[in-house]
C-alpha cells in the first residue's frame, strides 16, 4: 500500500508487537483515517527486527511527515513469562518474614533474591523501628556482583518514603547499579504487591531501554524523526524516556491498544470488545468511552502487581492454535500456537506433496502426528547457540526442508518429543512447528485463501480418517468448540465467576446446565438464553469469521469497524498521555498516640508539616495539580486536562490524585 | 529519548575510560574518524563527548592543530595539588562537623570494601577511593564543593593510574581512610583536616616523582 504525501496532514504510526504479528498502520489522526497498514511476523529474539519489517512494508513515501510512533509491545509480559529478565535483589524494610512466609508470600516477590530488614513505619507515618542501614550496605557488597539491579520497598512506606530514601541515598554511594524505590512506583497499600512491582521494574529497566534503543535507530534508518510513546496497561501513552524508567507500567499495554483502537474505530462508547489474535483471544470492555480499569494491579506470569492496568481476559485460543488429539482422543484447540500448514505448503511445496504421500498410506500408518512438522526459521549462523548433540542433528536433519515429527524422532532415535530437548531452539526462534489450525479450516472452506487450500484439505482429511469421521462434521465440532470456549470465557470474564465445562453427561450442576442450554437450547421445556446488552467490537483478521456464532448465542451484534483488522495498533495511537500524581494527607500523631498535632503532606519525594488539615489540603491539592501538569507536558502532552480526585484513605487520611490527561503533542 | 544523547553518554564514558586508564596518552591527538570506528559510534555523538571531555578539562583545542588529550605538566600537576590539598581538606574538616549517622555508616561501609580489595584489582580500588571521597563531600553537605571536587577528582584519576606502579601507597591509603573515619566519626575537624592533607601530599608527592622519573 501505498499513501499520498501531504505535510499538512497530522500523519502517526503506531506499531503493535503481538504474539505472533506485528502490526503496524500509518493514521491521519484528526480525520482518523487508515491509510496504510502492513503486518509481519514478531520477533521475538529481537522485537525491533520485526518492527522495522512492519515500517518497511507501510512504505511511507515521506518519513519526515510522521509527526509521532507509538507502540504497544509485550516485551515486559514475555521477559517476566520467560525469565528473561535481569536478576533483581529485592530489600524489603520493616516485613515480618514470618508472616510473609506463614502466608506462603515469599514466591509473589518475583526475585529469589530477596533480604529482610529492620525498619519501617507504622499507619501514621511514624518510625516504628530505627531503619538498619549497616546491614543494608552489607548485603548490597557481599551481592552486588551477582545481580543486575536493586529493588527497595518498605512496609506501610507510601506514608513515610523517608527509610526507602536513605536506603537509596546510601545504596547509591556504595555501588553503581540501578535502585528502584517501592513507592515511586505505586502509593497502593498492599506491600506485598508494592514490593513484587519494584523487582520486577528493576528487572526489566535494561530490557526496555534496549527496547526503546533498538526501536529509536529502526526509526533513525527509516528516516523517522518524531517523539516516540510506548502503550501503558490501561491504554493510554508515556514517552520513552517515562517508559525507561517505569517499564512495569507497560505490562498487558498489547490487549489495551486492542481495545482502544476498537473503541477508536467503531466510535462506540459502550461495547465489549473481543481480539482474536493468531494465539490468543483477548477481552476488554468499555463503558462510558474508556476501557475499564482493574481494581486490583495487573497480574503477570502469577505476579501480582501493585500497577494499573486495563480489566482484560485472555484464553489461549485463536486463529493459529493447533488443533490436536488428546490422551482420550479428544479434539483439543490450543493453546499452542503453531503455523498453520497451509502457510508452511506455501513457502515450502514439498509438504504438499507429502501430505498426497501420507493421505495414500494406511489409516494406521497416518496418525496425526505425522501433521506436526518442525522447520528451520533461520540459519543458526552461530554454533555456539547449539548446546546438545540433539540441538546439532536436528539442525542438520531440518537443513533440506519442513520434516513430521515422527521422521525426526525415528532420525534421532527417540520415542517421544520431549526426549528432543528443542526448547532452547524453540525460544530463540531458530526452528518453528506447523501443523492442523483453524486458519486451515478456513482455507478448506474456501473463507480464506491466502496460502495452500489443497495441503491443508489433505491435512484435515489424514486427521479425520485416522478418527473414522466425516471432515465436515470435524470442522462443526471445531467451530463449535470455539465458539462455546469464547462464550464460556466472556459470560466468566463479565459475571466474575468460574464455570468449569465439563463433557460428563450425569451432572447436576444447575450453573453448567444453564451454560449448555442456552448454547445449544436442548431442554424440551426450559429455554434460558444469554443476552449481552452492549454489542461487541470483533477485532483482529479472523474475528467475522469466529464471532457470527458468539453474537448470536448471546444475543446481541457483532460490529466489524473498518480496519478491524489492525485496529491494535491503530489503539496504539488512539490513547492519551496521561501522567498521575497522588499524594497523601495523614494526621501527626503525638508520641503517646492521642493527640494529633498536624498534618502531613507526602509526595513521591518530600514530607512537608502543615497545622491545619484544610492548608495540608489545599497544598496538596495545588501540588498534585502542579506536577501532574508538569510531567504531563514533559510527556508529550497537548495542552493537558486536569482531573483532580480525593478520596478518604482510612483514619483522617487523604489520597489526592491530580490526572493530567491530553492527546499527544503532534511536533517534531 | 534521544539517540544523540544515548550515543553521546556512552561515547563520554568510553572515551574517558581511555583517557584515565592513560590508553589515550596525556598530550596524544584525538583522531575523531578513528574513535567512531572504533567504538562504533557516529561521528556527532563522538565530537558531542569530545566537547564534554573539554569542559572537564581532560582535552584541550588548539586552534590549528585539532584536538589533543590534555598534558599532565608539573606546574600543572602542582596547581592541581594546591587546589586539592585545600578543597579536600576543607571537605574533611566540614564532614567531621556535619556527617550524620547514615554518612557514616556509608564511609565505614566503603572503608571496609576498600581493605577487602586485593592491590591488583587497581579498576576496583580507583573506583571505590573515588565513590569514598565523593561520599566524604556528600557529608560535608555544602553543594558548591561537591560541585568543584566533582571536577577535580575526575582530573585526578588520570594522575592515579600514573602512580599505580608504584603500589606500596595502596596499603597507605587504606590506613589512611581509617584514620579518617575514626576522626570523623568523632567529630575531631582538626585531625580530618590534617589527615586528608597528608593523604593529598603523599598522594601528589608520588605522582610527581613518576613524572619526574620519565622527563
Amino acid at each position: 500500500m501505498s499513501t499520498r504525501n501531504d505535510s499538512q496532514k497530522a500523519l502517526v504510526l503506531g506499531i503493535d508487537t503481538g504474539g505472533t504479528y506485528t502490526d503496524g498502520i500509518l493514521l491521519e489522526y484528526h480525520s482518523r483515517k487508515v491509510l496504510a497498514s502492513h503486518k509481519s511476523l514478531t520477533t521475538k529474539r529481537d522485537f525491533s527486527i520485526g518492527i522495522e519489517a512492519v515500517i518497511q512494508g507501510i512504505r511511507i513515501e515521506d518519513p519526515s511527515a510522521i509527526q509521532m510512533v507509538s507502540i504497544s509491545t509485550t516485551l515486559a509480559t514475555n521477559a517476566i513469562a520467560e525469565g528473561k529478565s535481569k536478576r533483581v535483589a529485592l530489600f524489603l524494610i520493616g516485613y515480618d518474614p514470618e508472616l510473609i512466609s506463614s502466608f506462603n508470600m515469599q514466591g509473589r516477590f518475583a526475585t529469589p533474591h530477596y533480604h529482610y530488614f529492620s525498619g519501617g513505619h507504622d499507619l501514621y507515618g511514624q518510625e516504628k523501628e530505627p531503619l538498619d542501614l549497616p546491614a543494608i550496605l552489607a548485603k548490597v557488597s557481599e551481592i552486588k556482583n551477582d545481580v543486575d539491579a536493586i529493588a527497595v520497598s518498605g512496609y506501610f512506606r507510601p506514608l513515610n518514603p523517608e527509610h526507602e530514601n536513605r536506603s537509596y541515598t546510601a545504596i547509591s554511594s556504595v555501588c553503581d547499579l540501578p535502585v528502584v524505590l517501592g513507592h515511586q512506583l505505586s502509593t497502593k497499600l498492599g506491600s506485598v504487591e508494592r514490593a513484587t512491582t519494584a523487582a520486577l521494574n528493576a528487572s526489566l529497566l535494561a530490557v526496555l531501554k534496549d527496547f526503546v534503543v533498538a526501536v529509536r535507530r529502526a526509526l533513525e534508518r527509516r528516516q523517522i524523526d518524531a517523539p516516540l510513546m510506548v502503550v501503558r496497561g490501561d491504554g493510554t501513552l508515556m514517552s520513552d524516556e517515562f517508559a525507561t524508567r517505569t517499564p512495569v507500567e507497560t505490562i498487558h499495554s498489547g490487549p489495551a491498544a486492542s481495545a482502544i483502537g476498537g473503541r477508536f474505530l467503531s466510535h462506540l462508547d459502550d461495547a465489549l470488545v473481543v481480539d482474536i489474535g493468531g494465539t490468543t483471544t483477548d477481552f476488554a470492555l468499555i463503558e462510558n468511552g474508556q476501557v475499564t480499569v482493574s481494581e486490583e494491579g495487573a497480574t503477570v506470569a502469577d505476579y501480582k502487581t501493585a500497577v494499573e492496568a486495563a480489566n482484560l481476559f485472555s484464553i489461549g485460543l485463536g486463529g493459529d492454535s493447533h488443533i490436536a488429539l488428546n490422551r482420550e482422543n479428544k479434539v483439543t484447540i490450543g493453546p499452542r500456537r503453531v503455523v498453520p500448514l497451509a502457510y508452511l505448503a506455501d513457502q515450502y511445496p514439498q509438504v504438499q506433496s507429502q501430505l498426497h504421500a501420507l493421505s495414500q498410506r494406511s489409516r494406521t500408518n497416518a496418525t496425526p502426528d505425522w501433521l506436526e512438522y518442525w522447520y528451520l526459521l533461520r540459519d543458526p549462523q552461530d554454533n555456539s547457540l547449539l548446546e546438545t548433540d540433539h540441538e546439532k542433528a536436528l539442525i542438520e536433519f531440518l537443513a533440506d526442508g519442513p520434516k513430521p515429527l515422527p521422521e525426526i524422532l525415528k532420525r534421532l532415535d527417540l520415542f517421544h518429543k520431549v526426549q528432543i530437548g528443542a526448547g532452547n531452539l524453540l525460544r530463540q526462534e531458530i526452528i518453528g512447528k506447523s501443523g492442523l489450525t483453524p486458519t486451515d479450516l478456513l482455507h478448506v472452506e474456501g473463507r480464506y485463501a491466502s496460502w495452500d487450500t489443497e495441503s491443508a484439505s489433505l491435512a484435515l482429511n489424514v486427521f479425520c480418517r485416522f478418527q473414522l469421521r466425516d471432515p465436515d462434521e470435524l470442522r462443526q465440532q471445531v467451530w463449535l468448540q470455539m465458539t462455546e470456549a469464547i462464550v464460556h470465557a466472556i459470560v466468566t470474564f463479565l459475571s466474575g465467576k468460574k464455570l468449569e465445562l465439563s463433557t460428563v453427561l450425569e451432572d447436576d450442576d444447575i450453573g453448567r446446565w444453564f451454560f449448555y442450554n442456552s448454547l445449544y437450547a436442548n431442554h424440551p421445556h426450559l429455554e434460558t438464553r444469554f443476552r449481552l446488552r452492549q454489542p461487541i467490537i470483533g477485532i483482529g483478521a479472523p474475528a467475522g469469521i469466529f464471532l457470527k456464532d458468539v453474537a448470536d448465542v448471546l444475543h446481541t451484534e457483532l460490529i466489524l469497524p473498518k480496519h478491524h483488522q489492525v485496529a491494535n495498533a491503530v489503539g496504539a495511537v488512539a490513547g492519551s498521555v496521561m501522567v498521575t500524581e497522588e499524594i497523601l494527607v495523614y494526621p501527626r500523631v503525638s508520641s503517646d498516640g492521642f493527640e494529633v498535632t498536624g498534618y502531613y503532606v507526602q509526595t513521591k519525594d518530600e514530607r512537608q508539616l502543615f497545622e491545619a488539615a484544610s492548608d495540608a489540603l489545599e497544598q496538596a491539592r495545588a501540588l498534585s495539580r502542579e506536577r501532574a501538569l508538569g510531567a504531563a507536558l514533559r510527556s508529550g502532552a497537548d495542552h493537558p486536562q486536569i482531573l483532580m480526585k480525593e478520596q478518604a484513605d482510612g483514619l483522617d487520611t487523604y489520597r489526592i490524585q491530580a490526572k493530567a490527561v491530553g492527546n499527544p503533542r503532534l511536533t517534531h | 529519548m534521544e539517540l544523540v544523547q544515548v550515543d553521546t553518554q556512552r561515547a563520554y564514558e568510553q572515551i574517558r575510560e581511555k583517557i584515565i586508564t592513560l590508553e589515550l596518552a596525556p598530550g596524544a591527538l584525538i583522531d575523531e574518524q578513528h574513535l567512531a570506528e572504533e567504538l562504533d559510534i557516529g561521528t556527532t555523538p563522538i565530537r558531542e563527548a569530545l566537547k564534554l571531555l573539554f569542559h572537564d578539562d581532560l582535552v584541550v583545542v588548539t586552534p590549528r592543530h585539532g584536538l589533543y588529550v590534555a598534558d599532565i605538566s608539573i606546574p600543572d600537576l602542582e596547581q592541581l595539588s594546591e587546589m586539592r590539598l585545600s578543597l579536600e581538606s576543607l571537605c574533611a574538616r566540614l564532614a567531621a562537623q556535619r556527617a550524620g549517622a547514615d554518612d557514616l555508616t556509608v564511609l565505614e561501609a566503603l572503608r571496609q570494601e576498600q581493605a577487602s580489595i586485593p592491590p591488583e584489582d587497581s579498576r576496583r580500588l580507583l573506583d571505590i577511593d573515588h565513590k569514598f571521597h565523593q561520599a566524604l563531600v556528600k557529608a560535608a553537605k555544602n553543594k558548591y564543593l561537591t560541585r568543584t571536587l566533582e571536577h577535580f577528582f575526575g582530573l585526578s584519576q588520570r594522575l592515579w593510574y600514573m602512580a599505580l606502579p608504584q603500589l606500596d601507597f595502596l596499603p597507605t591509603a587504606v590506613a589512611e581512610h581509617l584514620d579518617l573515619v575514626e576522626a570523623i566519626k568523632n567529630g575531631d575537624a582538626d585531625r580530618a583536616e590534617q589527615i586528608m592533607h597528608n593523604h593529598v601530599q603523599g598522594f601528589y608527592a608520588r605522582v610527581k616523582e613518576v613524572l619526574q622519573a620519565k622527563t
